[in-house]
């Protein structure tokens, strides 16, 4: 299929932002350890992983922009706090503690591998043709996440339990990075976003917990419950709006300007 | 959160850039090949944890800044060297005329391919066998 049924133009929308959002706050979060992550070679490569996060961000609102007349730089700065998509967990401040952002790299990274997955196998073409694209850049940072993540656990007494405290912290909101997004079942059924070998949550707890049985780790991750409503749905946290206003300082400065 | 050791305890800017390897961390050497076919060019090294590690590490370093086709990385004790002050590599007697110089072969050679007689030849040969 080469135009998409105008019907499951909003739903693709709402999941298309989801990962680009989710994307855009990682890879900004991220940016902020540029300089100081523990060893020099990490440094450079957890700001390359970073910029790739908010490259995939932008060629993700550029996709969104084509299908609603939109630009990618408002997609990207110029909505209000509850228009964004993405998970709570990419949110939080992590404290400047690199055993966090490991954890919710790793999370992350392995939900997203899931994602573009399934749309790379999309009947919408242009969408699968970006979605591989994304999904070869993707399993590099997969590989850095559980590299990183399986060294630790299987390192000295005090990184083990360093980095397994911070697994066990952000747990919970990992656990919601599954939420879906509102109208998904129609981009499901008709192939956009063709259905995975079994739910996202099983396959997504199944991943992490394979890299973590590696480590003789096993950690209890629960979906949340049907009825909740959290980031996919526009429920932000409070560090959001502060971030937002970092990241987005300069647009608002001259939303129209061309870069 | 300490800053890394190596920003902390920046290197004698006039000694040879080295720095002490961190924990169970080894250095790698890294070369990278820009056009398939071509030589894998030396291009510096990391120091990492394992090999996959190393093999990401120089991948964001050296592989981005530029189109690269394919990396190498070489755990630096798997290569065998000479010594600089043991080892002789070069002759210590004048076998100068060993060096690729002095012969000013560049202008006859062009000469030669320019010259009439060369350039028909050429173009016969050319002619017979296709």
């Amino acid at each position: 299929m080469e135009t998409l049924p105008d019907s499951l133009t909003t739903p693709l929308v709402e999941l298309l932002l989801s990962i680009a959002d989710d994307k855009l706050i990682l890879g900004s979060r991220n940016s902020d350890w540029t300089g100081l992550a523990p060893i020099l070679e990490e440094d450079i490569a957890f700001s390359a992983l970073a910029q790739d996060d908010i490259a995939h961000a932008a060629s993700l609102y550029e996709f969104v922009a084509q299908l609603t007349g939109d630009r990618a730089d408002r997609l990207a700065y110029g909505r209000q706090p509850e228009e964004y998509r993405c998970a709570q967990l990419v949110e939080l401040e992590d404290g400047f503690d690199w055993a966090n952002v490991l954890a919710r790299q790793f999370y992350c990274d392995h939900l997203d591998e899931l994602r573009l997955s399934r749309l790379a196998r999309s009947c919408y073409r242009p969408l699968a043709a970006l979605a591989a694209r994304l999904l070869a850049e993707e399993r590099l940072s997969l590989g850095h996440a559980d590299g990183w993540i399986s060294r630790l656990l299987g390192s000295t007494e005090e990184a083990r339990q360093r980095m397994l405290a911070a697994l066990t912290a952000l747990a919970a909101p990992a656990c919601a990075l599954c939420e879906p997004t509102v109208g998904v079942e129609a981009l499901e059924s008709a192939g956009v976003y063709p259905p995975a070998e079994g739910e996202m949550f099983a396959l997504w707890s199944g991943a992490v917990a394979k890299t973590l049985q590696g480590a003789g780790v096993r950690l209890d991750l629960r979906p949340p419950g049907s009825e909740y409503t959290g980031g996919r749905r526009g429920r932000r946290s409070e560090a959001f709006a502060a971030l937002l206003d970092e990241i987005a300082e300069v647009y608002r400065v001259e939303p129209e300007a061309a870069w | 959160m300490g800053l890394s050791k190596a920003r902390a305890n920046p290197p004698d800017p006039s000694a040879e850039l080295t720095l002490p390897v961190e924990g169970d961390m080894k250095t790698y050497e890294v070369f990278t090949q820009l056009e398939r076919g071509k030589p894998h060019v030396y291009a510096g090294s990391v120091d990492a944890a394992d090999d996959r590690m190393a093999l990401l590490f120089a991948r964001e370093h050296y592989g981005r800044d530029q189109e690269c086709v394919q990396i190498w990385v070489v755990p630096r004790s798997a290569i065998i060297r000479t010594d600089y002050e043991r080892d002789l590599v070069f002759r210590l007697t004048d076998q100068s005329y060993r060096f690729a110089r002095g012969y000013n072969v560049g202008e006859k050679w062009r000469a030669f391919m320019s010259q009439k007689e060369y350039v028909e030849y050429k173009e016969e040969d050319i002619k017979e066998h296709f």
